[in-house]
């Protein structure tokens, strides 16, 4: 679609319809009448069949359009950048991250902080990772540099709490050991290309 | 012995189209770098002699066919240098590529991540795919104690054994050969390694890591604060690596020490002895009420020499104001010393430094177990030894092992004969000089015979001792803590003195403890407490500590501000590192009258006569420059003193028979604070020979309890296969507060009890 129609703003060559005015009456009974036949025309009972079609449809049709929020959510974007989740590998149940530091450093609001150790497999371990989410913008740079997809923007968006601190615990981001098969990959920013196989070279093995 | 004959010449090389000013003698690269021109290099360390093991560093000189190192190959005087071309950069790529092959993908986790040199290169040269293979290969982690070994991250710079041999001197790292399966290996895990960190500092990737510190912070984490060290008076630059401890405790932690390792060193001491903050102080203004009073009863304030040349100077400003006696055990016996030695010398300093040092192709130490004393001195002279090849002459009652190595000439004398020894040294190094009558008479009338056979110090010795110097340039005479609390310090001072200003050789008068130094030069000192007396870090009757447990709290000395006056005759700044809540010496003094906003305004007013200047704290330089210069702090001057040579007679040398101790603190231990963090801390035990127990009648494992000069030991004793002779080392580390208060010749005769187990 061009945009000449937009920038057309000559508004006088367009038709208009006219809407039939009555003259508006000036006596006491003139105003009566015209109450009555507005009260009394057929119009109304028009609309009250089309409220209570759509009533019976809702109740007993099923053709309810309302959302029972909170206890029903609509499905959201995936590239919506809500409280953020950790991910498990779906092999072992192991936490993804590997604390590598990246998200806390890429973090342009500095919310992110991570402990690590060497533990007794010779790995290093996450201890402890928070996100102070009074700080954090949902700017979404620590799923899009997450080299594990181990941090990623989940779907919870109320963040209402009485404690700010219900959020930001690693193992309340973490997605719960026995939930390990309602996981769900991320696909917002971030997360590995539709062709990302096309684009894998192998390393040359010659021997 | 001839003069010195360094005839420096100019010449000018082209590199890049730059027409560079270099003197005869530089390599390309150093020219290079020393006029910004950027040559990359894998295995590159200014500090050692040329590896060449990359081969990164090539660049293509007019005239001359093929590549040529830049790292090793002298600039001749017009050679035109090109630093790159495309034959140059497929080569160099070609390496990066070979370095890649297999090197696991696993820097989210490495700790060299962040500051790898093979991350920063591979970028730099574009590698993101592995063209060439190679079978990889099962490379277990081997944990070497401080250090944890990864052969699978090794690329083989070889740059951790070219310090270990060339800078430390323990040739503990070697190479084992073999292809691609080439490794460094550890050839005596844990026994004989001083566990330095050197190896591990110059690791340009995640190869060699602290072990303790693995894995607990990203490199870019971690603030750097720049620091000088503060165990001994090398008083080596370094950084506190600094963070909040962990998510739920917000206190700033030291998580390491690094420091400029292209151009400096450091020891096990500096490198692993950091956490000795007085941490969780917080003001108590009845405590604070409680030091005031004290102080103004004071009569005596007794300190440790193990503080800033700032504290030093208000407790000076202090004396001057009260009358307060000041006592410095340390520094007090140093300073005599110094004083004596200047008598002969005419100047308010000794002339050497580390850098002369580690250039001297003749070094004679004296009086000083310097591996333990002082590992900075061990590492100069190193490298001495492996570069310029110089003769290196150890005289000393005990045999170090540790040493041998680099040692050409062990002298052994008797215990309480340094004297003697000076005299016979002076004798040899002065022999055919010109010298003015009253010395030259002085030294010919020497009983040589007598000496020599009482320090048992032979001629012949001493004539080796000539000859290995004969046709050499550059001497350096270093001697150590033995001699500032013999009973003939001040004679066996100005003997050297007179050894400094007539022969070639260079001195070094190593101080005893950090700052030792710059109190002698600060502080008015007195040899008796008298009174009511403070110790600060050291025993008194109200105690001013840095170490907690005292009954006002300090900060230590990663806790404030303030400039050591180092080895090098060098003010040196330090910062602070850890957060400290408590009163600091400045606040005392403010309440007492005396008026400054910070210690570091006392930095301006150091004194001029003893060599200090004007400079304000916060203008101290704190860098090396891009050819190696330090720019650190600034050195003193070399003030002028009257001279007077007046040389005392020496009659018997005394004798030490039976059980001999040395006080000495051995294994990267200096001091309480040393002791005090978490890697370092370990207990003290008595360590002699066979020889000794034999003597001693003791066993291995024996508690043993005696007492030298007031104070009472209980330790264990074992026997240490490696030592000879008839002289056990106590160490004193772990004796806290009294362990800064010890002021006696090193060597004492003592009685040992076995304690019933």
């Amino acid at each position: 679609m061009s945009l000449e129609q937009f920038k057309n703003r000559s508004v006088g060559t367009q038709t208009y319809k006219m809407v039939d005015y009555e003259p508006t009456p000036d006596t006491g009974m003139g105003r009566f009448q015209r109450v009555v036949s507005r009260t009394f025309r057929g119009e109304l009972f028009v609309g009250l069949y089309v409220t209570m079609r759509e009533m019976i449809n809702a109740l007993f049709g099923g053709g309810m359009h309302t959302t029972k929020y909170p206890f029903e959510k609509l499905p959201i974007s995936p590239r919506y950048r809500a409280i953020h989740d950790m991910l498990r590998l779906l092999e072992s149940g192991h936490y993804r991250c590997i604390g590598c530091g990246l998200c806390e450093k890429i973090c342009i609001s500095d919310c992110i902080k991570m402990d690590t150790r060497y533990d007794e497999n010779q790995r290093k371990e996450v201890t402890e990772y928070t996100i102070n989410f009074g700080r954090c913008i949902f700017c979404g740079y620590c799923a899009e540099v997450c080299p594990e997809l181990a941090i990623v923007h989940g779907q919870r968006y109320e963040t209402a709490s009485e404690q700010r601190a219900s959020f930001s615990i690693f193992d309340d981001m973490l997605t719960p050991k026995d939930a390990l098969g309602q996981q769900q990959e991320f696909d917002g920013f971030g997360a590995v290309s539709p062709n990302a196989d096309d684009n894998i070279k192998k390393t040359p093995l010659a021997y | 012995m001839t003069a010195r004959n360094n005839k420096t010449k100019t010449i000018t090389v082209t590199i890049d189209g730059k027409r560079c000013e270099a003197q005869f003698g530089q390599t390309i690269l150093d020219i290079a770098r020393a006029n910004s021109i950027y040559i990359p290099t894998m295995c590159y360390l200014t500090k050692v002699e040329p590896i060449a093991s990359c081969r990164m560093c090539v660049v293509a000189v007019e005239g001359v066919e093929g590549m040529i190192l830049s790292c090793q190959e002298k600039a001749t005087d017009g050679a035109v240098i090109t630093t790159t071309n495309d034959e140059i950069h497929e080569q160099r790529e070609n390496i990066m590529k070979l370095y890649d092959v297999n090197h696991p993908l696993e820097c989210g986790v490495c700790d060299k991540s962040g500051e790898c040199d093979l991350q920063n290169k591979t970028m730099e040269f574009g590698i993101n795919q592995q063209d060439f293979t190679a079978r990889d290969q099962h490379r277990p982690v081997q944990d070497w104690g401080f250090i944890s070994y990864d052969p699978a991250l090794c690329i083989m710079c070889e740059k951790c054994v070219h310090v270990c041999n060339e800078i430390v001197g323990d040739n503990v790292l070697a190479i084992s050969v073999g292809g691609y399966n080439s490794t460094i290996i550890n050839t005596k895990q844990g026994q004989e390694c001083s566990n330095c960190g050197e190896c591990m500092s110059v690791c340009p990737v995640g190869a060699l890591v602290s072990t303790d510190f693995k894995y607990s912070a990203n490199a870019w984490e971690l603030e750097k604060i720049p620091a000088s060290c503060s165990h001994c008076s090398a008083a080596c630059q370094m950084s506190y690596e600094v963070k909040p401890e962990s998510i739920a405790n917000h206190d700033t932690k030291i998580y390491r020490v690094t420091n400029n390792y292209e151009f400096s060193s450091l020891c096990g001491a500096g490198r692993f002895g950091y956490d000795f903050g007085n941490r969780g102080v917080e003001k108590d203004i009845e405590k604070f009420e409680e030091t005031l009073n004290a102080f103004r009863k004071s009569e005596t304030i007794s300190f440790s020499a193990n503080i800033t040349n700032e504290e030093a100077l208000i407790f000076q400003k202090f004396r001057e104001r009260s009358g307060v006696k000041l006592i410095c055990s340390e520094a007090r016996a140093y300073q005599k010393f110094m004083n004596a030695l200047a008598t002969t010398t005419g100047h308010s300093l000794y002339s050497g430094d580390l850098k002369k040092l580690s250039h001297s192709k003749g070094i004679i130490v004296l009086g000083s177990r310097v591996n333990d004393d002082a590992p900075m001195v061990k590492y100069h002279i190193t490298m001495a030894s492996k570069r310029k090849r110089a003769k290196i002459t150890y005289m000393h009652p005990i045999e170090d092992p540790s040493i041998s190595n680099i040692i050409t000439q062990f002298m052994k004398y008797e215990v309480g004969s340094e004297e003697g020894v000076v005299a016979l040294l002076a004798k040899t190094l002065l022999d055919g000089r010109e010298l003015p009558v009253k010395i030259s008479k002085y030294l010919s009338d020497l009983d040589v015979g007598n000496l020599s056979a009482e320090s048992n110090i032979g001629e012949e010795e001493l004539e080796q001792l000539a000859k290995g110097l004969l046709k050499k340039s550059d001497f350096t005479l270093v001697v150590g803590a033995d001699l500032y609390e013999h009973p003939k310090a001040e004679n066996i001072a100005r003997l050297l003195g007179v050894i400094e200003t007539h022969s070639d050789f260079e001195l070094i008068v190593v101080p005893p403890a950090t700052n030792a130094l710059g109190v002698s030069l600060i502080c008015e000192l007195d040899d008796e407490a008298l009174g009511y007396t403070i110790g600060y870090n050291t025993k008194g009757d109200y105690i001013l500590s840095s170490m907690g447990g005292g009954d006002m709290d300090m900060p230590a000395l990663n806790q404030q501000e303030g400039s050591f006056t180092s080895i090098d005759k060098r003010l040196v700044p330090t910062h602070v590192a850890l957060p400290y809540g408590g009163y600091v010496l400045n606040d005392i003094m403010n309440s007492l009258g005396l008026k400054k906003k910070y210690t570091i305004s006392y930095t301006k007013q150091l004194p001029i006569a003893k060599g200090y200047s004007q400079i304000e704290f916060d203008s101290l330089p704190d860098y090396f420059d891009i050819d190696g210069s330090e720019h650190r702090g600034y050195l003193l001057e070399n003030e002028k003193v009257p001279k007077r040579v007046e040389l005392a007679d020496i009659s018997d040398l005394p004798t030490y028979d039976g059980v001999v101790i040395y006080r000495c603190d051995t294994g990267s231990q200096f001091s309480p604070f040393t002791n005090m963090t978490e890697q370092l801390n370990r207990e003290a035990s008595l360590r002699g020979s066979s020889q000794f127990a034999t003597v001693a009648k003791l066993d291995d494992g024996d508690r043993v309890i005696f007492e030298i000069d007031g104070t009472e030991y209980q330790r264990v004793f074992k026997i240490d296969t490696s030592m000879k002779g008839t002289v056990a080392i106590n160490p004193t580390y772990d004796m806290g507060l009294s362990s800064t208060s010890v002021s006696y010749y090193r060597f004492s005769k003592s009685k040992l009890e076995k304690m019933d187990s």
